[in-house]
């Protein structure tokens, strides 16, 4: 069975963008210019979502459109689903800014 | 790279033919309601208890409606609440819009005999307005006459990848062409504001997005609230958007890449050609009718998919005169409602075709609309009210 398709949208990026339903343990292929990066989905990726292209630590920041989208709230392992549950934003946030309520 | 437009005295080129009624309330319904080709707005709020900033916004939407290029003709009438403030008085909107070159007419029921006596003159104005706006033939003009309006919404993944970035290759062409083109939302350029303000013209416009941003980011703050229980918004959320940054990363690939020419407030025409941006907000009952009262004569929604589901009718946004068309990349989105779709851009995601490529179909889908196809949501009468962008407390 052919790899699944995830896509980038820069080089510096460290997510990838599943363009259809990924299932896990899949074998996913991420075009990049000139050659195609592969890997395994370590669970399963739902069309639209995203999945790590590498280890990221706690804290690391997550780089989408070649720009900061927000940091690891956990550590995530390379394949994994990225979403709310491990992703954080840090822009806007009432909860986090002075006064506020964490 | 030209259209069939209507000419107009002022120079504008209008997409549409409309006589537009202004503003809302029972004179303007019935005129509507008994004269083809007319045009009305509905919206809740009248003004009263505004503060004198909210009155004149206001105003600039009221007026900004009447000088739209696909209006030929206006009506003003003097029968509603907001009318006692000098910023709302008809003869002030009506001397606004026929400053910009074309005929405008007041009604006032004090001097036409009450409401009754108001709107039979109504209908024998409108009836005369509408036929001689009928007269009028379409005729070939090039793009730099298009004024284009974008807003982004239910957006999910596939937005930022390939229906954004259709949108945006549309923007560089008729901003190529000499147009003009209008984007906003600025809650959903927060985490992409260094990116646009790098595309400013100017240190003064840069630092005036800049300014919008921080503006809206301490509102936020001020809140209390974690940003994400707000926006992005659940359906952003199940459709994999996972943080505000990435919401407006992908959001501002629909402004295209040229240079940005200045920051336009809500319903503010701009004073050249080029991309804008505009410092409103997203919701689709506001932004719409804020880009028809700042000239645009076409407007787009581009749609990610969230809840989107089953056989779906989506009616259009109130955008009062200029046509509105949906757009998406999302296949599930247009598999649910393909027949109130205009153009679909999931082509990206299969890989049949180039963002590019399906930037240019979307750009053939817009002229033909504007020569006078009409949008899906053209083909229904059911508009829904306006929710004007308006910030200040009401007393």
């Amino acid at each position: 069975m052919s790899a699944k398709r995830a896509l980038i949208m820069h080089p510096h990026d460290n997510v990838a963008t599943a363009v259809e339903e990924i299932r896990a343990g899949e074998e996913v292929a991420v075009p990049v210019v000139g050659t195609a990066l592969t890997l395994r989905a370590t669970e399963a990726i739902p069309f639209g979502f995203k999945l790590a292209l590498q280890d990221l630590s706690q804290g690391e920041i997550i780089r989408k459109y070649g720009e900061t989208i927000g940091k690891a709230s956990l550590a995530i392992s390379k394949g994994a689903l990225v979403h709310v549950h491990n992703l954080e934003g840090t822009r806007a946030r009432g909860d986090l800014a002075k006064g506020g309520k964490p | 790279m030209s259209f069939l437009g209507y000419i107009r005295s002022d120079g504008s080129v209008g997409t549409r033919n409309y006589v537009l009624i202004i503003p809302q309330g029972i004179i303007a319904k019935s005129i509507c309601d008994f004269v083809a080709g007319t045009k009305s707005i509905l919206t809740v709020d009248h003004g009263s208890g505004r503060t004198a900033n909210d009155r004149e916004q206001i105003a600039r939407l009221l007026i900004g409606l009447g000088r739209n290029s696909n209006v030929a003709s206006v009506i003003v009438h003097a029968a509603s609440p907001g009318v006692g403030y000098p910023e709302l008085r008809a003869e002030r909107l009506a001397d606004e819009i026929a400053a910009g070159g074309k005929r405008v007419e007041v009604l006032d029921p004090a001097k036409d005999g009450g409401t009754y006596g108001a709107i039979v003159r109504g209908i024998q104005v409108a009836r005369m307005m509408v036929h001689d706006a009928s007269k009028l033939r379409r005729e070939k003009v090039g793009d730099e006459y298009l004024c284009l309006g974008v807003k982004c919404g239910y957006s999910d993944t596939t937005s930022g990848i390939a229906g954004n970035p259709a949108v945006g290759y549309l923007y560089d062409k008729i901003v190529a062409a000499g147009g003009t083109a209008l984007f906003g939302e600025t809650t959903e350029i927060i985490g992409a504001e260094q990116a646009l303000a790098r595309r400013a013209v100017s240190p003064d416009v840069a630092e005036a997005i800049l300014r919008a941003v921080t503006i809206q980011e301490e509102r936020a703050k001020a809140t209390g609230l974690d940003i994400r229980t707000v926006n992005p918004v659940p359906s952003n959320i199940k459709g994999g958007i996972s943080s505000l940054e990435e919401k407006s990363l992908g959001a501002i690939h629909k402004a295209g890449t040229t240079p940005i020419q200045g920051v336009l407030k809500y319903a503010e025409r701009p004073t050249r050609k080029g991309l804008y941006f505009v410092d409103n907000w997203m919701g689709h009952l506001s932004i719409f009718a804020g880009y028809a009262a700042a000239g645009a004569n076409v407007v787009l929604f581009q749609l990610g998919g969230g809840g989107v589901a089953g056989r779906t009718l989506l009616e259009g946004s109130p955008s009062v005169v200029a046509p509105f068309l949906w757009a998406t990349a999302n296949p599930k989105t247009y598999a649910a409602a393909t027949d109130s779709i205009d153009f679909f851009s999931g082509t990206v995601i299969e890989g049949s075709e180039t963002p590019e490529e399906a930037g240019e179909r979307l750009y053939r889908t817009v002229v033909d609309i504007a020569s006078g196809t009409l949008s899906r949501s053209e083909t229904l009468h059911y508009a829904e009210p306006i929710d004007m962008y308006l910030q200040e407390p009401r007393f």
